[in-house]
């Protein structure tokens, strides 16, 4: 469990993190909390000869108010993004599901950014802001750009980024005063992986579903829509919203893997829909 | 074979001072000496040894688990600057192969692998990182061989033979009664398998090996029996018992995985060829393929009884996977068919337990040693014929228990108290937990916990119970025995009690519990129990729950030894009658007078004596599986109860309560933790913990992969303990460290079952099966999403 021997620099600021990586080229890697990178560099799956640390950059760190959505910097930790009252208060969902990433050293130490660049299907935070419709700023030597959290998730492991560009900022809207939401993780012991996650976003229309947005954890390559049950739960009553969560698993592809059969996968995003559409109804 | 500029170290290591404590009298919960130091960091594991000029030890293992091998070429291993030795089997002194029983296991592999993770060639060099660079460097042909990866191909006439002798590694047949030539009013029948279980042990395979500069070697080791380990050293390194010496270092769990050799040959090897002390440590990964697990099962099951509730015969055929080598799978067999049908009286029965090799990973002993296996498959069993019956499962149970007087399959009759129906009756007794309530509950009490999959809709709870039993001790003739030395002495602060064996203490605490007898033996309060090691004779091995009654009974006759003669002193000098004498705070008395105090008596003379205690003469079983093979029983039983989301599949035990005898409890506090420890095994069986392991390769090795129970899977365990003496054991005390782990697994089962009305023939039980989507295993490779095994490599994705 050593790593390969690399070498480390401090960034002082995403300029000089770009200025890096424009040196290094794919023989780096940013740092941002470590608790994905490092654990497979001490399995030896990766081997980056320099990590550049973003965790002194504390430009990176914050959430601001801005109007129609929130900002949240990407060097935020899970835990400040969990405790934060303006998340809480326009973002429960958000919130909450960070408060399930890992165990509470990894919330402590892991960031926003560092879980969404590392693009693992399986965390919570990508599904979720798929739900909460989010949108990621990425800044490059040639510039910023705007990403929608749908654009920014290419393969298992493999984000929209460019090596020399950094996911600064995550934006989200807040939701409305009729909005419920809810985040459903099936773990077989606590602090494990989501053997599957849904996040549901739901605009309540006198007591029924108006419009659903779903998202799915680890029901493939990469964190998904529920395109079909999002169809089928629009204008459900409470009643139908089981029939209608049944095509949760459409278009997915989940793997089969020591954890779960694929099968099971599509059995549980089924379920959990239906559960997280329920609660999102009655929150 | 290397290059070797080390100049000679002479041993500089010395073990942990001895300590010497002041415990209370067998009875009393003391306090561990390890206790505190193992919870704040300070505990001296084996990994943590060091001394100066220490090489570091890795070892190459085969990434396939069946193949050839045509050459092996180190040159390129052994120029690399820092590395001091590169060594294959051309280098092993003495005998190539080890094995606790049949030595089939090459130190280092020559022609043949069959199993994936197979060692074939060691390095030592001045640091781990250069070590594992060298083993890269080495090269080997593999000529890769299809595995031979399930026990019932391996069976059969025309399979490829993995060994000269045949895969059938061990077949023990017993005929009882009539066997099945026999009718039954009511017959069930049933198919039962168990996966792969790992000790998990936490502190992984390591040891320190010190050359002593004259040839021979000092060891210093976690293991559970130092003097079986030393024989096998002896042979293979070609050396006199003298000249290998073994002391026991900090041992982080065990539980039958450390019974087998790991790195000690390994060890030995490179230290005495570079002439420097080397350390071997595995990590988690490697621990995984440096040790023997629980053996998986297969299970055909047949029972009969009459209308009225009687068992009339038992039918029941066990395969056992023993993997690639043979370990202690022949008596793992020979257990799971002599506890086959459980603590039941039955007059006919029909046995047979086979042990096959395959390309698998090699399995051996692990706690429960072949019961736990055929524990789940009668416990289902009695669970299907109560239902067919019309019966309640525990009075269905009861009607059948063994009693005092019983005769076994084997023929033994059971001797001394058999509180089977008691246990049963006490279990079901004990007040049950609160049912569910209608209103919010807290989630952490839910099935799936905080994770919010579940806010106690269609919740159902369940209840099961379940009994099993095993021997205690060796069995089937083999010799067992345990030395202890003791000497009684007195220094500057008054008397003084040394005790010295070669008894592992692998956590379960008989460092306390050996002080503990010589303090009630002896009567004097400062006891100081050495470090185990060689000097001493065998102990034989911390495992069958036999150390307290071996070890400790060896350490209560010597006491008796050195007190006897004590009291014939007494005789010489005061003329007093040794029948009247006693021990009590530090003097001799008789009656409520003062004969002599310790100070007086030993002034400068101390005693010493060495004693071994072998328990009862146990016999090998004849053909028809008849014979005493077995000295004591350990009885326990379990209820469970459970809380299923039958809709998701997710279970949360709610309780588990126990009821066992343990003839005397001499440090009941740490009968509890072994109780509760062995419980949350058993959970982890159940429910959760399996290598997973496909065409001979293992899919899970890693702690984020192998799922062990959590402080938040194991609930409360309630305890109701018995202390009905068994006559023939020392201070009537009956081994308790296995039954735990023996009963738990089927009760908590049976409870899933009655919540779920599924047949659940497969532990550990599966969410997917308790939610009936699919019972198979995954069909494909693992693909992305979740643990480290489903990674593969991603050196060339974006990541931060």
């Amino acid at each position: 469990m050593i790593p390969v021997a690399f070498d480390y620099e401090v960034a002082e600021s995403v300029d000089h993190a770009l200025e890096l990586l424009g040196q290094h080229g794919d023989e780096a890697k940013l740092l941002a909390g470590g608790h994905s990178l490092l654990p497979i560099m001490k399995l030896r799956l990766a081997a980056p000869a320099l990590l550049v640390d973003l965790g002194r950059i504390t430009d990176l760190n914050y959430v601001r108010d801005e109007g129609d959505h929130l900002a949240i910097g990407a060097m935020t930790r899970h835990t400040d993004v969990e405790r934060n009252p303006i998340v809480q208060e326009h973002c429960g969902l958000l919130s909450y599901t960070a408060s399930l990433v890992g165990d509470s050293q990894v919330r402590h130490r892991g960031t926003i950014g560092g879980s969404l660049a590392h693009a693992d299907a399986a965390s919570d935070l990508p599904s979720a802001l798929m739900a909460l419709d989010a949108s990621f700023v990425v800044k490059g030597s040639s510039g910023e750009r705007s990403v929608a959290v749908g654009d920014f998730f290419k393969d298992y492991l493999m984000s929209d980024l460019a090596e020399d560009e950094i996911l600064t900022e995550v934006r989200v809207p807040k939701l409305s005063a009729g909005t419920g939401w809810s985040y459903q993780k099936f773990t077989r012991r606590l602090m494990d992986w989501a053997v599957v996650g849904v996040a549901a976003v739901v605009e309540k229309s006198n007591g029924s579903v108006g419009t659903a947005r779903i998202g799915l954890t680890n029901m493939g390559s990469t964190p998904l829509r529920a395109t079909a049950a999002e169809s089928a739960l629009s204008g459900a009553d409470p009643g139908s919203v089981a029939e209608a969560s049944n095509s949760a698993d459409e278009g997915t592809s989940p793997s089969s893997d020591i954890a779960a059969s694929d099968e099971y996968r599509r059995h549980l995003a089924r379920v959990l829909t239906k559960r997280a559409v329920e609660e999102a109804l009655s929150r | 074979m290397s290059r070797s500029e080390a100049t000679p170290i002479a041993p500089t290591r010395v073990g942990p001072e001895p300590t010497i404590s002041r415990p209370g009298g067998i009875g009393q919960s003391e306090r561990r000496p390890d206790g505190v130091p193992k919870v704040t960091g300070e505990f001296e594991y084996a990994s943590d040894m060091w001394l100066d000029g220490t090489l570091f030890g890795a070892t190459l293992r085969s990434p396939h688990p069946h193949a050839r091998i045509w050459s092996i070429e180190i040159s390129e291993a052994e120029a690399i600057p820092g590395v001091y030795a590169v060594l294959t089997h051309e280098d092993v002194p003495g005998r190539k192969v080890y094995g606790m029983e049949i030595p089939d296991q090459p130190v280092l592999a020559w022609d043949r692998i069959r199993y994936q993770g197979e060692p074939i060639a060691i390095v030592a060099a001045d640091h781990p990182e250069t070590a594992r660079r060298a083993l890269e460097k080495i090269a080997i042909d593999y000529e890769v061989l299809d595995p031979l990866a399930d026990a019932e191909e391996a069976m059969r006439e025309n399979a490829p033979k993995l060994h000269l002798s045949g895969n059938v590694l061990n077949h023990v047949h017993i005929k009882h009664g009539d066997g099945d030539a026999v009718e039954a009013d009511v017959v069930v029948r049933g198919e039962y398998e168990i996966g792969m279980q790992d000790q998990a042990f936490l502190g992984p395979e390591s040891g320190l090996a010190v050359p002593d500069g004259e040839g021979g070697v000092d060891l210093y080791i976690a293991t559970q029996w130092l003097h079986v380990d030393q024989d096998q050293l002896v042979e293979s390194l070609g050396l006199s018992p003298e000249m290998v010496r073994l002391t026991l270092s900090g041992v982080g769990g065990a539980f039958g995985g450390r019974e087998d050799l790991s790195m000690q040959i390994h060890a030995c090897m490179l230290a005495l060829h570079t002439e420097r002390p080397v350390k071997i440590v595995y990590d988690r990964e490697e621990s995984f393929y440096g040790h023997v697990h629980r053996h998986p099962a297969k299970m055909r099951y047949e029972h009969g009884a009459t209308r009225d509730g009687k068992l009339v015969y038992v039918k029941a055929r066990t395969v056992l996977d023993g993997g690639a080598y043979a370990s202690s799978s022949p008596a793992v067999c020979s257990n799971a068919a002599r506890f086959a049908i459980g603590p039941y009286e039955c007059p006919n029965a029909l046995i047979d337990s086979y042990v096959v090799y395959t390309n698998n990973p090699p399995c051996g002993a692990m706690r429960g040693f072949g019961a736990v296996q055929t524990c789940f498959a009668h416990e289902s069993q009695m669970d299907k014929l109560a239902g067919a019956l019309g019966m309640d499962p525990v009075e269905f149970r009861v009607k059948n228990a063994m009693t005092t007087g019983s005769t076994m399959p084997t023929g033994q009759r059971v001797e001394g108290p058999t509180p089977v129906a008691e246990l049963l009756e006490r279990v079901k007794a004990m007040p049950m937990p609160e049912a569910a309530g209608d209103g919010p509950r807290d989630l952490r009490e839910l099935p799936g916990g905080v994770s919010n999959t579940t806010h106690g809709e269609g919740v159902t709870r369940g209840v099961g119970y379940a009994v099993g039993f095993k021997n205690v001790g060796f069995a089937e003739g083999f010799d067992d025995y345990a030395t202890a030395r003791v000497r009684l002495s007195v220094t500057d602060d008054g008397p003084l009690v040394e005790v010295h064996t070669a008894a592992a203490e692998v956590g379960q605490g008989l460092v306390t519990v050996q002080a503990q007898i010589a303090h009630t033996e002896l009567g004097v309060e400062r006891i100081s129990v050495l470090p185990a090691d060689t000097r001493v004779g065998s102990a034989g091995s911390t495992s069958a729950s036999r150390q307290t009654y071996m070890t400790g009974g060896a350490v209560k006759m010597a006491c008796e030894a050195v007190r006897e003669r004590l009291f014939e002193r007494v005789k010489e000098e005061f003329g007093e009658s040794p029948n009247s004498l006693s021990l009590e705070d530090g003097s001799v008395v008789s009656g409520d007078r003062m004969v002599a105090s310790l100070m007086d008596l030993l002034d400068g003379e101390d005693i010493e004596e060495t004693v071994v205690h072998r328990h009862v003469e146990t016999f090998p079983l004849d053909a028809n599986g008849q014979g005493d093979a077995d000295m004591q029983y350990a009885f326990s039983a379990h209820r469970a109860v459970v809380d299923v989301d039958t809709e998701l599949g997710l279970v949360r035990v709610v309780e588990l309560a126990t009821a066992q005898d343990v003839g005397k409890a001499l440090n009941p506090q740490a009968v509890e933790g072994q109780i509760e420890g062995g419980t949350a095994q058993g959970l982890g069986l159940a429910l959760l913990e399996e290598i997973q392991v496909r065409d001979g390769k293992i899919l899970n090795a890693s702690f984020t992969d192998y799922l062990l129970p959590t402080i938040l899977d194991m609930p409360p365990v309630k305890m109701d303990i018995l202390e009905l003496a068994d006559p023939n054991a020392p201070y009537g005390l009956r081994g308790i460290g296995e039954p735990p782990n023996i009963s738990t697994p089927p009760a908590i089962v049976a409870a899933l079952r009655d919540a779920t009305g599924r047949e659940l023939p497969r532990i550990p039980v599966r969410p997917e099966q308790i939610a009936g989507v699919a019972t198979q295993p995954p069909r494909r490779s693992p693909q992305a999403g979740g643990g480290y095994a489903d990674i593969g490599d991603i050196r060339d994705r974006s990541e931060t």
